[in-house]
């Protein structure tokens, strides 16, 4: 599903040079539940967002489903995230100025052809994680755990194959983050691979399998 | 569709719920344009053939005689000599008028006594322009040649002293001569029309008026067609040298030219005295130089604004960029978001400007004062404003765009 091959990336300031991720090989299969682990600054976030596509390695190759990621083109990084990626973000990050319905409708808005019914599987989404009585509210009308299950349904409401999460309980208490848990087990056991960067070794238990990162590299 | 409804959507809550924002943005842009209006339509009456002065793109105004001697000018208003001898033979024109500028009399009408601004007037004037005759008659050529004592009033004037009577027919005092009203005409604010109150050249006190190549008068050349325009002032130049002065010895050239209102302007403002050109290409660049600063001001704040507004969405636009944008897609989203701004502000401007030229015409700031918006000012106001929108809109906007959604998303901006 996902391969990466000798990924490295450096981050370059004015001043100096930081090397984020140093010679990264990793595949991830279909339908398998991945935590990446390790110390802040280590670069898990980096490597999402490099399968994310989000950002682009220094060097090496980055293979979805099979195929090698080439262009890095504006336009087809644009339809590769929309129709393959879902993105949970620590901090949420939804949109202040739209209601959550009109939140979790947005990847659907930049897919080309997408179902006319767009916001009734906008409204399924915010169904499956309890959230239909909210959806005319407003982001900051809804506690941490709320906004975050809204951001779970935008990430699952265009069906992407492979959902990332970079620490999608790290500000949520803990009942919430088990809340959380359970909609990204429930995404997963629906098909949908999961690659989830995390501090708690409790949610990482829960995966099929956690890799760690240190220092740039990945660890045993 | 669904995505501009989106565009539209987030449109509404970004300026609803950033007032103050809004609020700066949008006085801003409609300040600008109801100066810019306002200030178009005052220097439209003023310039453009409109009204009592439609004629205006077929006249020219003889306004001045600039005589010069050794070491010494003199500019002065022209005497009727000039207008009769020099000016009324001239093959170019299709007929000329004489008047004077106006001057304040003192009118008294029983106890009543005020002060008006009065022209005397030949009879081709009322031929040349077209006053609004409310009732009876304005001055023809047997009451000049005659040197009867009759007068038009304007509807203020007649209101003044008559209220509710008919003025035609009564008679005032003005500066101790009795005359006749014989005609009420409409208000007007327009450079050879206004006045209070007009008479028969051939009543003023004393007759040395005939003789005299300075004095008090200006002169309306018609031209047969607004074509014929550069042959008229090609033939004055031929004129002026042949103007003798009442003192030859100490004066002895003349200058004379005839002018469209720009030149009017132009020539006086740029002290133009002896030579043809009126300098009205430059005033013409001074003003436009002028408008673009002015409107450089605002625009530069529009940039500013906007930039500071579209960093401050970098999280979103790296949410969107996320989830499939484009970055042309995100260019058009925030470009909406400016062009409704300032279409917006657009239609307070027209709304604004309107009320401020009513306010205008109703103080009575500038007496008898009738402008209206210029609407094809508007709409280049209006573009203006959608350009400034855009190119204030587009820089940040393709800048925010082509950023990198992880650096957008950290707001590493």
């Amino acid at each position: 599903m996902i391969k990466l091959e000798n990924i490295s990336k450096t981050y370059q300031t004015d001043k100096m040079q930081t090397l984020a991720l140093s010679g990264i090989h990793l595949h991830v299969r279909k339908g398998e539940f991945v935590a990446i682990m390790g110390p802040s600054g280590c670069g898990k976030s980096t490597l999402l967002n490099l399968i994310g596509l989000l950002d682009q390695p220094g060097s090496g190759k980055i293979f979805i489903d099979g195929a090698e990621v080439k262009s890095y083109r504006d336009k087809d990084v644009a339809k590769m995230r929309n129709e393959t990626f879902g993105f949970i973000f620590q901090s949420f990050h939804l949109i202040g100025d739209l209601r959550v319905i009109d939140n979790v409708e947005l990847p659907l808005l930049y897919r080309a052809g997408a179902d006319k019914n767009r916001r009734e599987l906008a409204k399924a989404a915010l169904e499956r994680v309890g959230l239909s009585a909210r959806m005319e509210h407003y982001p900051n009308e809804l506690s941490g755990g709320q906004q975050q299950r809204v951001a779970i349904a935008r990430a699952m409401v265009g069906r992407p194959q492979i959902l990332l999460a970079d620490e999608p309980t790290g500000n949520l208490d803990s009942q919430m983050g088990n809340e959380v848990m359970e909609h990204l087990l429930e995404l997963n056991q629906a098909g949908t691979t999961v690659i989830m960067v995390t501090h708690d070794a409790n949610a990482a238990k829960r995966c099929h399998r956690s890799i760690r990162v240190f220092d740039g590299q990945l660890v045993a | 569709m669904n995505i501009l409804r989106n565009y539209l959507i987030t449109t509404y809550n970004v300026y609803t719920r950033r007032k103050l924002y809004t609020a700066i943005n949008l006085a801003c842009i409609t300040l600008t344009l109801v100066v810019l209006m306002v200030i178009t339509a005052l220097l439209q009456n003023v310039f453009y053939p409109t009204g009592v002065e439609g004629k205006s793109d077929r006249f020219l105004q003889v306004w001045s005689l600039v005589l010069t001697g050794e070491n010494t000018d003199q500019n002065s208003p022209l005497g009727f000599k000039t207008i009769d001898r020099y000016l009324r033979p001239m093959r170019s024109i299709e007929s000329i008028a004489a008047m004077t500028f106006p001057a304040p009399v003192s009118v008294y009408h029983g106890q009543q006594v005020s002060e008006l601004q009065m022209r005397y007037t030949d009879a081709p004037y009322w031929q040349i322009l077209d006053f609004v005759v409310l009732d009876g008659r304005v001055l023809n050529a047997e009451d000049v040649a005659q040197g009867k004592f009759v007068a038009v009033l304007n509807q203020s004037s007649a209101i003044k002293f008559f209220a509710n009577e008919k003025a035609v027919g009564q008679s005032l005092n003005v500066s101790g001569q009795q005359f006749q009203i014989i005609g009420v005409v409409e208000d007007v604010m327009h450079v050879n029309s206004f006045a209070d109150i007009w008479m028969p050249l051939t009543t003023q006190p004393s007759s040395d008026y005939q003789n005299q190549i300075r004095g008090i008068f200006g002169a309306l050349l018609l031209a047969k067609s607004a074509a014929d325009i550069p042959a008229i002032q090609a033939e004055i130049l031929t004129v002026a040298p042949h103007i003798v002065a009442e003192d030859p010895k100490r004066w002895q050239h003349a200058y004379l030219f005839a002018d469209t209102k720009l030149d009017l302007f132009a020539r006086a403002l740029l002290e133009h005295r002896y030579i043809a050109d009126s300098g009205a290409g430059t005033l013409l660049l001074i003003i436009a130089v002028m408008m673009l600063l002015f409107m450089l001001l605002p625009a530069l704040n529009l940039i500013n604004l906007n930039i500071g507004r579209i960093m401050e969405r970098g999280i979103e636009i790296g949410v969107r960029k996320a989830f499939g944008a484009s970055s042309n897609q995100l260019v058009l989203q925030l470009v909406i978001e400016n062009v409704l701004l300032s279409l917006l502000g657009g239609a307070l401007a027209l709304l604004l400007a309107k009320a401020v030229l009513v306010w205008i015409g109703a103080s009575g700031l500038i007496p008898y004062l009738q402008v209206n918006i210029n609407f094809s000012v508007f709409a280049w106001g209006l573009a203006l404003t959608i350009i400034f929108g855009l190119l204030s809109g587009v820089v940040p906007a393709w800048k925010m765009s082509r950023l990198a959604p992880v650096l957008a998303l950290k707001g590493a901006i």
